[in-house]
């Protein structure tokens, strides 16, 4: 049993390998010879991960990633619990449907990041793609817990159905919260258009510019005093820059989307002067 | 034994187990958080008629609150578990929710023993509260007509101890307050204490029942009454001509008996005779608060009788 295990790319990859079988719950059960023996699939081919990566470690449930990774899908899958650190950026669905745990990415995510998570956290110090912490295709919600954050921006329909969780990016793309159900997203940049889309009861913070769609109507402007706590809580745990002018600063509230029950809210940040 | 001339008696308080909560109000400043606190915290004396025993524990800084303002926390102590989320929804309900800028927050965050209090608060809300999942606790948000109220779902629930107590036998009245307001002021803002009674001191300490009324469940304490130290059986002694009394109530034995130990130093000061306790002669509280043990250092609980983890 060591402290943890480092999974070290042998080569750099030139085509996309499904690595959903590394998550760190799983491998903490497993000693050196029996992880090298794990499946990635090249498409149909299945690839013993000891010929992609060398293996230093076992029977640990902190999990280090190293290489070139950009094209390496799918890791961090249904994981439950343990540490998982990429060096480097890392392909789409990461640790989609996880439920607890934590993953922190040096580089980028591909999209689905966080897709349908139930649990645990995500930390992204780049960027990350289209529909982070939003649903899987076809699935009714998005991610139903936990905490994505990302430092730099997010794609398109992030935060798509989001049912419950909290997802923070500096800026995001078209569609940001579409068919939110409830949870959180806050964005300390520029917001993509469309935002909230069939909201229904979901928090989107504009700390940055926002066009509020027509489905919204103006409420009020106040102090959400659950947006100090949430802020503050971001800040401890993941050491965001969360400037106090945010945390004990007005917003405008409008409620939306008014064509559906219309107890979303998009909270908009008023700089004071 | 003598602090400074004053004489500890060889007796003990006796104390007995309650439940209570610590409750964080946060507020603009310290005033609304202060105005808030004093509210939920009035009348609450003595379980004998308020029904619950609270006061404010101590101010917090911004950066000891959940949501960095200002804040108070505020400890309140029931007989039982059964009441003791009653007292605290209707407390709150009617002198936190109704103040002005304020929120409220469980402090007691580790204890698994949790009562549901934001939960039942949120129906004032007619439907349009909503919650907040934050740090895997859920926060309901109440529509108010100032803006918007804040209140965590459930809060801890400590096995406490109420009645920790000691007796200043003093030369004088102005002597008996100078002493007990130089305890007071020692014991302020002590982690885990309350002192729940006007300005933490009791000038009509009880005694179980009463001589001639037979449905009084407490009256005065005729011992240590000056008044009728001729015609009763009187614990003052000569030269003492006032008695006031401090009591405590704490998350745990520990915290009173660091709380009284500091409190009678204090106390020991000129024109004060001696410092004693009140008990029921151990039959009674499973907490045994040794005065002179207590002020030779010993603070850990001996009794072990029920004594909260």
């Amino acid at each position: 049993m060591s402290d943890r295990i480092t999974l070290t790319l042998r080569a750099p990859l030139t085509h996309p390998l499904d690595a959903d079988a590394i998550a760190p719950d799983r491998l903490a059960a497993l000693d050196a010879h029996e992880i090298s023996t794990l499946r990635l699939w090249d498409g149909r081919n299945a690839v013993a991960l000891g010929d992609v990566f060398t293996v230093i470690g076992d029977r640990s449930s902190n999990v280090q990633l190293e290489g070139d990774l950009a094209r390496l899908h799918g890791v961090g899958t249904l994981m439950s619990a343990g540490t998982l650190e990429i060096s480097g950026s890392i392909g789409h669905s990461l640790g989609v449907r996880m439920r607890g745990g934590a993953i922190s990415v040096s580089g980028s995510a591909g999209d689905d990041a966080g897709a349908a998570m139930a649990g645990g956290s995500i930390a992204v110090a780049g960027n990350a793609g289209d529909r982070a912490g939003g649903a899987l295709q076809g699935a009714s919600k998005g991610m139903t817990g936990g905490e994505i954050v990302v430092r730099g921006g997010v794609g398109r329909e992030a935060g798509a159905r989001m049912r419950r969780g909290i997802l923070y990016c500096a800026s995001s793309g078209v569609g940001t919260g579409i068919g939110m159900i409830a949870g959180n997203i806050i964005v300390s940049g520029a917001i993509g258009d469309s935002v909230g889309a069939g909201n229904k009861r979901g928090t989107i913070v504009a700390l940055g510019p926002v066009r509020v769609p027509r489905a919204y109507a103006y409420a009020c402007t106040y102090r959400p005093p659950h947006l100090s706590l949430m802020l503050l809580s971001l800040r401890a745990r993941f050491g965001l820059p969360v400037d106090d002018a945010h945390v004990h600063g007005l917003f405008k509230r409008y409620s939306g989307d008014l064509a559906e029950i219309g107890k979303g809210e998009i909270l908009e940040w008023q700089a004071t002067h | 034994m003598e602090i400074r001339g004053v004489q500890i008696d060889d007796t003990f308080a006796e104390a007995f187990g309650m439940r209570g909560v610590r409750i964080i109000i946060t507020a603009k400043n310290q005033k609304w958080a202060r105005e808030s606190a004093s509210k939920l915290t009035g009348f609450a004396t003595s379980v004998i008629a308020c029904k619950c025993e609270a006061a404010i524990e101590r101010e917090l800084p911004p950066s000891e609150t959940p949501d960095g303002r200002p804040g108070i926390s505020v400890l309140l102590f029931t007989m039982d578990s059964d009441s003791l989320p009653k007292r605290v929804i209707e407390r709150i309900g009617q002198t936190v929710l109704t103040c002005p800028t304020t929120a409220c927050f469980d402090g007691l965050p580790d204890f698994p023993d949790r009562i549901a209090i934001g939960k039942p608060l949120r129906t004032f809300g007619d439907g349009f509260q909503g919650s907040k999942m934050i740090d895997g606790q859920r926060y309901w948000r109440l529509p108010v007509m100032e803006g918007e109220f804040l209140i965590q779902e459930t809060f801890g629930k400590a096995k406490g101890v109420g009645g920790g107590n000691f007796l200043i036998l003093a030369e004088s009245a102005d002597a008996a307050l100078d002493a007990a307001e130089a305890a007071v002021d020692a014991m302020a803002g002590m982690p885990g204490v309350i002192l729940p009674f006007p300005g933490g001191i009791v000038r009509s300490g009880s005694k179980v029942g009463a001589k001639r009324y037979k449905t009084m469940i407490a009256s005065t304490n005729d011992a240590f009454a000056p008044t009728l130290r001729a015609i009763t059986k009187t614990e003052v002694p000569d030269g003492v001509n006032s008695v006031l009394e401090i009591v405590l109530d704490g998350l745990d034995f520990r915290s009173i008996a660091r709380a009284m130990q500091a409190g009678i130093d204090a106390a020991c000061r000129a024109g004060v005779h001696s410092i004693t306790a009140g008990n029921y002669g151990g039959k009674l509280g499973p907490f045994h608060f040794h005065l002179r043990k207590i002020m030779s250092g010993d603070v850990e609980d001996a009794t072990k009788v029920d004594a909260p983890k």
